[in-house]
């Protein structure tokens, strides 16, 4: 379920941001942990070369490099563990690359952008929110039982971690379908289903919002647009069995789709051993 | 006016607007003079709209069109811009620092005391029943009296056989997580740090009477004090930092819980945070100078001034009014 937070603007004017779930931030969490890993291996790596270089070389000099190396790397390991979000998330405005991995970023509760003093009270409570030690058992708690879905960095920070809305106006209908009913019918389908252009139209776009309405307002209206079409074609599906109106209605535009791909030359895919053309 | 004439008359600003966040999404430099000007000229209107629509009833998608684009140009134009991170440090170093530490002494004073209780009662406790220690004294430090075979230059010999720049380092990582740590359990109400404290303050206590059992006192003293003067302090004053996290969630006063809570934490990140230079200090002292042979003596009042010096920055430094203060 999607959760709406409201910010209100210098403006007087409220607007809504959708909250980032718990699901989607776990799994930024888990590509973030997964690059700190990555990033260590690669570390422990240089380390055990150093240390190779160190008892293979007697000479000093890589001897007294070797230590210095060493104790670099043992700065760049914590550096790792304190900071990796702390710059991530400074260097990216709130996202780090998990979170823009799943598309969510940090602002603040104000709607404003995060400041240093944000990421770093919200990062440094991290190993709180971690615990037990990098289970994240208090942060999803916590999550589950504030408004904002904060864990207690972003309660301290005051900051939420929103969903990038994408401007995708189109995101609860069914794409594939609304690419169609935006074309002209064509005559192809129409042969195959029997149905008129207008007919059809208003099929396909009833079939590509159906989820939109309130389900008494989808039914009613998937009533309406079968019922001339049932009558002409003489099926007789009674008008409160829903189930099987809407197996009439997906029938006949499985029928049209499989009649146009059928068409040939229109669609790439379906070459001379194109075997789904009926 | 009707929701439809609304949708009509409105939406080319929409469509305007909607440019105009696209080409500034990767920075508002990106954006010509005239239209950073349009920006700020189209966004209220937009936001304006948003409740409009909303009073409209218009439909979920023509809604969410228009908050979505509100929001983004919202985002670009308030936003604050970022200082030079180093002169930001350097004046945070010079100025805010200092501030904020007189301004939170009385939790420095609260920490200290905590952790003055805890030494001392395990001082006293290890000193009146020297068969307490081996509860609070690590194993390897176990006297040759009582059963172990280390003596105290056993533990000097090996801080020596450590290579000096990695056990800096080490030191410096670890002291500096110890005070990150002592910060965010405050987020506990105050009841984590207390305890990161006390249970220190135990060690040590129990740690020193330990040595003095054994008449061993002033060979441990001498041999931490160059950097465990200062290295205590900066606990002490990470401790503080988690106690004024925990207490805006203990005793809010007047705010509200959450507005305590989000306006100590950014005083005890602060202060937390001014640590890591006495830290760095603290652990390059304990990884050069500590295992090195310099007298006792030396390395006692190395130890002393170097934790004056930090004081005397904490204390004096930024006194008259910062030149970035309005």
């Amino acid at each position: 379920m999607d959760e709406f937070d409201l910010i209100e603007t210098p403006e007087n004017v409220e607007l809504r941001r959708r909250l980032a779930g718990i699901g989607s931030r776990f799994m930024a969490g888990l590509i973030d942990a997964l690059i700190i890993l990555l990033l260590d291996a690669a570390l422990a790596l240089v380390l055990l070369g150093v240390l190779w270089a160190t008892v293979f070389d007697y000479t000093d000099l890589a001897g007294a490099l070797g230590t210095w190396l060493y104790a670099a790397l043992i700065l760049v390991f914590f550096v790792i563990y304190w900071g990796y979000y702390v710059l991530a998330e400074m260097l990216t405005n709130g996202q780090s690359p998990g979170k823009r991995a799943m598309k969510i970023r940090v602002v603040k509760q104000d709607g404003g952008p995060i400041t240093f003093l944000d990421v770093a009270i919200r990062n440094l409570l991290r190993v709180v929110d971690g615990m037990p030690g990098v289970a994240y058992a208090v942060a999803g708690l916590v999550m589950f039982f504030t408004k904002r879905t904060q864990r207690l960095g972003d309660l301290a920070a005051g900051t939420v971690v929103v969903a990038e809305e994408v401007p995708d106006y189109a995101a609860t209908t069914d794409r594939k379908v609304a690419a169609r009913w935006e074309r002209e019918a064509s005559p192809e389908a129409l042969r195959a289903t029997g149905l008129a252009p207008r007919e059809y139209r208003v099929l396909l776009n009833y079939w590509a919002r159906r989820h939109q309405f309130p389900l008494e307002t989808s039914r009613r209206l998937l009533r309406q647009i079968l019922q001339p079409i049932l009558q002409r074609t003489g099926r007789a599906i009674a008008d409160d069995d829903v189930e099987g109106l809407l197996d009439y209605a997906d029938a006949l535009i499985q029928k049209a789709e499989v009649a146009e791909r059928g068409r040939g030359p229109a669609d790439p895919g379906a070459g001379p051993l194109g075997g789904d053309a009926p | 006016m009707t929701p439809a004439r609304f949708l009509e008359t409105r939406r080319p600003v929409w469509d305007r607007l909607e440019g105009l966040v696209a080409k500034g999404r990767h920075g508002v430099g990106r954006l010509s003079e005239a239209e950073l000007y349009a920006l700020t000229r189209l966004y209220p209107a937009v936001a304006v709209d948003a409740a409009r629509a909303r009073m409209y009833g218009l439909d979920e998608r023509t809604q969410r069109r228009i908050n979505h684009l509100a929001i983004a140009a919202h985002g670009l134009l308030y936003r604050r811009k970022h200082a030079e991170p180093l002169k930001a440090v350097g004046r945070f170093l010079a100025w805010d620092y200092p501030r904020l530490f007189r301004r939170l002494w009385a939790y420095v004073v609260l920490a200290t005391a905590l952790f003055a209780v805890g030494a001392l009662g395990a001082y006293v406790t290890v000193r009146l029943h020297p068969a307490t220690a081996h509860v609070l004294v690590p194993r390897g430090l176990d006297m040759p009296g009582t059963g172990g075979g280390v003596s105290p230059e056993d533990v000097s010999e090996r801080y020596r056989q450590m290579p000096q720049p990695p056990m800096a380092s080490f030191v410096m990582a670890n002291n500096i997580s110890v005070a990150f740590f002592a910060f965010a359990l405050g987020i506990t109400g105050g009841i984590g740090t207390c305890y990161v404290l006390f249970l220190n303050a135990l060690m040590l206590g129990a740690f020193f009477a330990h040595f003095d059992n054994h008449h061993l006192g002033y060979v441990c003293w001498s041999f931490v004090a160059g950097h465990g003067i200062l290295e205590i302090f900066a606990i002490l004053v990470s401790g503080a930092a988690g106690l004024r996290l925990g207490l805006s969630l203990a005793v809010p006063g007047r705010l509200v819980r959450g507005a305590a809570l989000r306006v100590g934490a950014r005083e005890a990140v602060l202060l937390v945070l001014g640590t890591i230079p006495m830290f760095i200090v603290a652990g390059a002292i304990e990884g050069f100078v500590t295992p090195s042979h310099v007298p006792g003596a030396a390395k006692i009042a190395l130890g002393v001034l170097v934790w004056l010096t930090a004081l005397g920055w904490l204390l004096l430094a930024g006194r008259e009014r910062s030149p970035g203060a309005a």
